[in-house]
Formats: C-alpha cells, sequence, structure tokens
C-alpha cells in the first residue's frame, strides 16, 4: 500500500513540475512577441539590461529550432498533465498493478526532458533527451493496450459503460503525444536551417498536421468523459466546440500552400486560453463535490481532473508553434 | 459462548474520525449522544427493563465481552457478568426507540405495533420462564435463559402471555432486528467488524471487491497483524 505522505510528494513533485512546464510556456509567448515586434522597439530593447539582452540573442536563432523548442515546452505541459493525471488516478487504483507506476517514472523523466530541451538551442538532437521521448511514446502507446485490457475484462466487455467508468484509453494517449511531440522536435533540430524537412514534407506541415491530430484524439477523450459527466454544466461544451475547430483549421492550414493563418491562431489561442480556463473549471467542479475542499483528499480523486486540460494549452500552444514555421516555408 | 480472539482490525478506532470530513455535524451530535447513553430505562416499566436488560445479554453478549476473562489452556470462564452495566447499552437503546414508538414504517402482520410487540414479548417470556423455572427469566441462570431463548427461536413457547403472537416471528422480527440493530449502531461494534462509520461528506472512491479508502480499517491477515496495526493508525 502506497501511504498518503508519499502520494503528497508525488503531487507536489507533479505541481512543481506543471509550474515549471507552464513557465517555459508562457516565457516561449513572450520571447515570440518579441521576435515578431518591430525592428525598431528591438533595437531600443537591446540597449537595456541584460536579462533583454537573451531576448535580443533569441532572435538569431533559426525558425525551426525555435520550433523545436516550442514542441519541448509543450512536450514537457502534456508530460506534465499525464504524470499528475496517472499519479491520482493510479493511486486511487492502490497501484493494483506495478506497471501503474511506470507513467510516474516516464512521466517525470519527459517533464525534465521538456524543461532542458526548452531551454536548449543547440542545432542538433540531444540523444537522452530523444531516447526519453521515445520511451514515453512508447509506454504511452502500451499503456493505451494496458486501459484497453482493463475495459474489455471488466463484466460486459467492450462496452460504454465499460469505456466511461474502466481505465480510460485517452488518458495514455497524453503520454504517446508528449513523447511524440518531443521526438519530432528532436529530429526537427537535425534538420537543416533552409527547408528543414520531416516524413518527407515540409517542417511545418508536419508539425501542425501532429499538433492537429493530437488535438483531434483529445477532443474524443474529452467528449466521452463529459458526456458521462452529462453535459451538466454549459461550460463542458467548450472543449468540445472550439478545439475540433482550431484543429480542423489547423489541419487545413497544414494541407495548404502556406499562407497568413491568422484565423487559425485566433481559434488556437483560444483554445490555449480554453486548458487554463479549465483548470480553473475543474477546481469548481472539485469543490462541488460533497464537503468541496474540505474534503479534498477524496474530492480531487473523485471530481473532475485537474490536470487534464492543459493538454490543450500544450498541443495548442505546439499547433502555433508549426504555424510559425509554416509561414517560414513560403 | 463468545471467544475473545485477537482482533481483526488491530488499532482501528472510528472515534478517531470524529473531527474529519467523514463526519458531519448531525453525525456528531446523534453518536455522542449514543455514546453518553446510560442503560437505565426512561420508557419501559421495572419488569420490563429487566426481561429486556437480560435478553440482550443473551443475544449480544459482545456488549458485555470485555469482562469476560479467559483462563489459562484456552478455557473461557462464563463470568456472569449480567448485573455489570454493559460497554453498549443495548437495552437503553431499545428503551428509547420505544420512548420515541419508533416503528419501521412496515411491519409483519402477524406482530402488534413495535410497543405493543415488545411488551406482549417480554410480558409472555417471564411468564414463560415461571412456569418452567419458578422466577422471572432475569432472574433464571444464563444456560436456562438461552433454552428459553432457544424454544422462543423455534416457536415452541405458546402460553396464552402471548396474546396469539407466534414467538418465532416476535424472535426473528423484533428480538433479532432491534437488539442486533442496537448493537451494531455503536462504535465499539464498528470496531470490531471493521466497518469504516459514516461517511458524509466524505464518501467512497474506491468502489470495487476488496479495494479500501484509506481512512476504511485494514484487516489483519494471519502473519501481518503489525501491518494491519500501522494501517489502522492512520484510517483517519
Amino acid at each position: 500500500m502506497i501511504n498518503r505522505t508519499a502520494d503528497g510528494l508525488v503531487a507536489a513533485l507533479g505541481i512543481a513540475g506543471g509550474a515549471l512546464a507552464a513557465a517555459a510556456v508562457v516565457k516561449a509567448a513572450s520571447s515570440h512577441e518579441a521576435k515578431s515586434s518591430d525592428e525598431a522597439l528591438r533595437t531600443a530593447r537591446r540597449v537595456g539590461a541584460s536579462a533583454l539582452r537573451l531576448v535580443g540573442k533569441r532572435t538569431e536563432i533559426d525558425a525551426h529550432i525555435h520550433a523545436a523548442r516550442s514542441f519541448n515546452r509543450s512536450s514537457a505541459l502534456l508530460a506534465w498533465s499525464a504524470l499528475t493525471d496517472s499519479a491520482i488516478e493510479h493511486y486511487r487504483g492502490s497501484f493494483e498493478n506495478r506497471a501503474m507506476y511506470t507513467p510516474l517514472i516516464v512521466g517525470s523523466l519527459s517533464l525534465a526532458a521538456g524543461v532542458h530541451g526548452g531551454a536548449d538551442h543547440i542545432g542538433s538532437r540531444h540523444p537522452i533527451r530523444h531516447a526519453i521521448y521515445l520511451a514515453a511514446a512508447g509506454v504511452g502507446l502500451a499503456g493505451t493496450g494496458f486501459h484497453l485490457y482493463n475495459v474489455t475484462k471488466r463484466p460486459g466487455g467492450f462496452s460504454w459503460h465499460n469505456l466511461f467508468y474502466g481505465a480510460p484509453l485517452g488518458a495514455p494517449a497524453a503520454l504517446l503525444l508528449s513523447g511524440a511531440l518531443g521526438a519530432v522536435g528532436e529530429r526537427l533540430r537535425d534538420e537543416p536551417a533552409h527547408d528543414p524537412r520531416l516524413f518527407g514534407m515540409p517542417a511545418g506541415k508536419a508539425l501542425a498536421l501532429l499538433a492537429a491530430i493530437g488535438m483531434a484524439g483529445t477532443v474524443g477523450e474529452v467528449a466521452l468523459l463529459h458526456f458521462r459527466g452529462a453535459f451538466q454544466h454549459r461550460a463542458m461544451y467548450a472543449p468540445v466546440t472550439i478545439p475540433p475547430i482550431a484543429a480542423a483549421l489547423l489541419a487545413t492550414a497544414a494541407l495548404s500552400p502556406p499562407q497568413p493563418n491568422w484565423w487559425t491562431r485566433v481559434w488556437l489561442r483560444a483554445t490555449a486560453l480554453l486548458g487554463a480556463l479549465g483548470v480553473g473549471f475543474h477546481l469548481r467542479g472539485v469543490a462541488r463535490q460533497q464537503g468541496g475542499w474540505r474534503n479534498w483528499s477524496q474530492n480531487v480523486l473523485n471530481g473532475p481532473p485537474i490536470p487534464a486540460p492543459p493538454s490543450f494549452t500544450a498541443l495548442a500552444t505546439a499547433g502555433l508553434a508549426a504555424l510559425r514555421l509554416r509561414d517560414t516555408e513560403l | 459462548m463468545s471467544i475473545d480472539r485477537p482482533p481483526r482490525y488491530p488499532g482501528y478506532d472510528v472515534m478517531q474520525k470524529r473531527d474529519t470530513p467523514s463526519w458531519d455535524d448531525v453525525t456528531r451530535e446523534v453518536i455522542d449522544q449514543r455514546l453518553g447513553q446510560r442503560n437505565a430505562p426512561s420508557f419501559c416499566n421495572d419488569a420490563q427493563w429487566r426481561a429486556l436488560d437480560a435478553l440482550c445479554a443473551v443475544i449480544v453478549p459482545r456488549s458485555r465481552a470485555h469482562r469476560q476473562t479467559v483462563i489459562a489452556e484456552g478455557r473461557i470462564d462464563d463470568v456472569d457478568n449480567r448485573w455489570e452495566d454493559p460497554t453498549v447499552p443495548v437495552a437503553a437503546l431499545i428503551d428509547l426507540k420505544l420512548l420515541h414508538d419508533g416503528r419501521d414504517g412496515y411491519r409483519d402482520a402477524r406482530l402488534p405495533p413495535i410497543r405493543d410487540a415488545w411488551r406482549i414479548g417480554l410480558a409472555a417470556l417471564d411468564a414463560e420462564s415461571r412456569q418452567a423455572y419458578g422466577a422471572a427469566f432475569a432472574d433464571i441462570d444464563a444456560t436456562r435463559q438461552r433454552t428459553l431463548v432457544t424454544r422462543m427461536q423455534r416457536g415452541e413457547l405458546k402460553d396464552a402471555a402471548w396474546e396469539g403472537m407466534p414467538s418465532e416471528v416476535f424472535f426473528s422480527l423484533r428480538v433479532l432486528h432491534d437488539i442486533g440493530s442496537a448493537y451494531y449502531a455503536h462504535p465499539q461494534a464498528w470496531n470490531e467488524i471493521g466497518f469504516g462509520g459514516p461517511a458524509n461528506p466524505r464518501g467512497y472512491v474506491r468502489m470495487q471487491a476488496n479495494r479500501r479508502d484509506p481512512w476504511e480499517p485494514a484487516e489483519a491477515k494471519p502473519g501481518q497483524e503489525a501491518q494491519a496495526l500501522q494501517e489502522n493508525r492512520r484510517a483517519q
């Protein structure tokens, strides 16, 4: 039996990691703004303090490395989400099977790799990070298999009821996506600065497609669980409305020739924001359970999963990074 | 008689959860009252009370179990502790139920409502005891009391004092029902059987068989008593 102190420790680690990942994502967004702001302002900033000199320096980084780092960060946020969610849910499942510790280990590693890669602008893949990402993707895939087995072995077999209440099929996919985004980011670093390619297509196109597919999968998971929750709050429709549109626009942007995609960006930004707002709604959902936050040790397990919504933020920021790279493929 | 084995849930005390989210204000009030209950009548008359208290000692000897002494070589000395205060005031809890005329909301047509059923049943038990042993039910020894209760269970008691009420129906639907409910409504019984106790607003998160929430007691499997003891100290 795992005692509560150990679980608290795991949760604290996870939350600290999440804060780091969020900080990395926010930093990435601000650095991007600096990059796209006008030249005069940048020159003015360059005169400034040493902290700002960093921002100036970043403009010299190749666009594909910039995108790779964004994917590292998105991967980190997904890893944090998978790590904390599996820590909570597997604790609830009493770690009945030893394999249930695996996502905690691999999720932590993927999170660490993402934080490290997010700050790394070297133009070649990091072999350890790359290995971790491949492991994370593998564990995510294996986890989906385990969860599928858990669903089918329940009385009634593969049925809606067991899909709702058995081990969630979509949860290990967050780890799979974290690994996939990270690994693709690492491979992108090996590409030349001019016309980087992935999977035989322009890199920006490939990244955008990957982010769109990930978003579509996440929407499926959310649709299943929010349907289980009977859409009892109107806000529960938002994540099955906004991200699908964003994913569709992103896929279209990837498949059509490079063009200004401001409308797609609007929806991607809305999706990213939704991920953050979702945490707030889920926190409120826990508060609405019997006993509220005073009964946190039960309600965090029974209520809506607090670490789940940032998956959308991670995928939307990855999508935005992919679009930035796509813009250079004119 | 009941045998004192090592407890199945060593170190478990449901009262540790009194001030946790397991209990709400209403629960605290009700259980505090139950624990503060003296074993004295407020509804029964003297004769009824003595018969009821003696009957409770026969049905749930555990309500007085802690005063039993274990003699060497595993023999249990069946100490006659009928006159001592019980650890669970079962008779007083039933007396309270009668005072408030606490009916079940349903009734077997062979029995009258609860107050009448107990009035007739206790009087009939005394009448049967006088007829068979020349003394009231509370005044005969424990072996004879058990004999008489066994015959009641079999429906062999048919004195006019029963007023047509079948003794076996009275036994299963009033004696067992009311005495069992009263005993197992007490924290002592919860500790014995490893019941998690009240759980509002707490609620359960592990609903599958053989899973326990951290605040539920752990059963001591042979050879794992120390582990269960440790788990149960944390169960709050």
